[in-house]
């Protein structure tokens, strides 16, 4: 081979041996779950002690992960009263919480929750929460969309 | 005679007992080192005290006590979390990290050639 040559075809190599890597390493990535954690549907209701059925809930539902230690969570607190006014059904997740300031939290400010459960972090371990607030928008039983941090309208807007 | 021996077995299970323990001790916070923690990026599990971090901490000892190994645990973690919660990365990676100092290494013999040319001319 020419030695004029050996740079450009060495280049070339190279080049297209990280273009296959950097695609094996997208589709490796993308792997998260795209389903809720089944531990929802056998964890009994905070009130009511009953199980959520998952056929009750239709075909669109919010899982909201919030704790009353969390003050972010205030900020969205109104838009999720609002969203319930609107027959939007929440699951609200009690990530890590004292019980009496978790009771305390929900009669001062309000349950804009369709079910309750207390969570000791086993949940979020499986739902791959980062921090609360976090909300899941789970459609036909598929997780669409995950929102790290508060609600804001703009979030919710096509959902209402 | 047999009370003494009897002494010296137990002593000896609870040695042994302590040493497994301390063991599994470190094999957990020598892999909590390579947990990266993503609300606090730039350290590690072991080292952060967030609720994320304390939190992974706990379900990961879970895990472990129930028996599951370490290295379920880990791909486990990167099925939910992606490749970013762990501070080793898979050997794919390294290729696209050498890849560089490989360009380098070439650039630096066509250079050096170069030179040998125009000394000799």
């Amino acid at each position: 081979m020419k030695k004029h040559l050996l740079l450009p075809v060495v280049g070339l190599i190279v080049l297209v041996v990280s273009v296959i890597f950097y695609f094996n390493q997208s589709t490796n990535i993308n792997n998260s779950r795209d389903e809720v954690s089944s531990l929802i549907f056998v964890t009994p209701d905070f009130y009511n002690n009953k199980l959520i059925n998952e056929n009750t809930l239709g075909e669109f539902y919010i899982v909201n992960f919030f704790a009353s230690w969390c003050k972010p969570c205030l900020l969205e607190h109104p838009l999720l009263m609002e969203m319930k006014k609107k027959g939007v059904k929440i699951i609200g997740i009690n990530f890590r919480d004292d019980e009496e300031n978790f009771k305390e939290w929900i009669n001062e400010h309000g349950n804009p929750f369709e079910y309750i459960l207390k969570d000791d972090g086993t949940i979020a371990y499986e739902m791959g929460l980062i921090g609360v607030p976090e909300t899941f928008f789970i459609v036909n039983k598929i997780i669409q969309k995950k929102i790290q941090g508060p609600l804001f309208y703009e979030d919710v807007e096509s959902y209402l | 005679m047999s009370k003494a021996i009897y002494k010296i077995i137990i002593s000896l299970l609870f040695v042994h007992i302590s040493a497994v323990s301390f063991a599994n001790v470190n094999e957990l916070s020598d892999y909590y080192k390579t947990v990266r923690c993503l609300v606090c990026e730039g350290q590690s599990i072991q080292e952060s005290d967030t609720e994320f971090a304390i939190n992974l901490k706990e379900q990961i000892q879970k895990k472990y006590n129930s028996g599951i190994s370490i290295e379920e645990i880990n791909q486990e973690l990167i099925k939910i979390y992606g490749e970013e919660i762990s501070f080793n990365p898979p050997k794919y990676h390294i290729l696209l990290w050498g890849t560089p100092l490989i360009v380098l290494l070439i650039i630096f013999i066509f250079i050096r050639n170069k030179i040998r040319f125009f000394n000799r001319v």
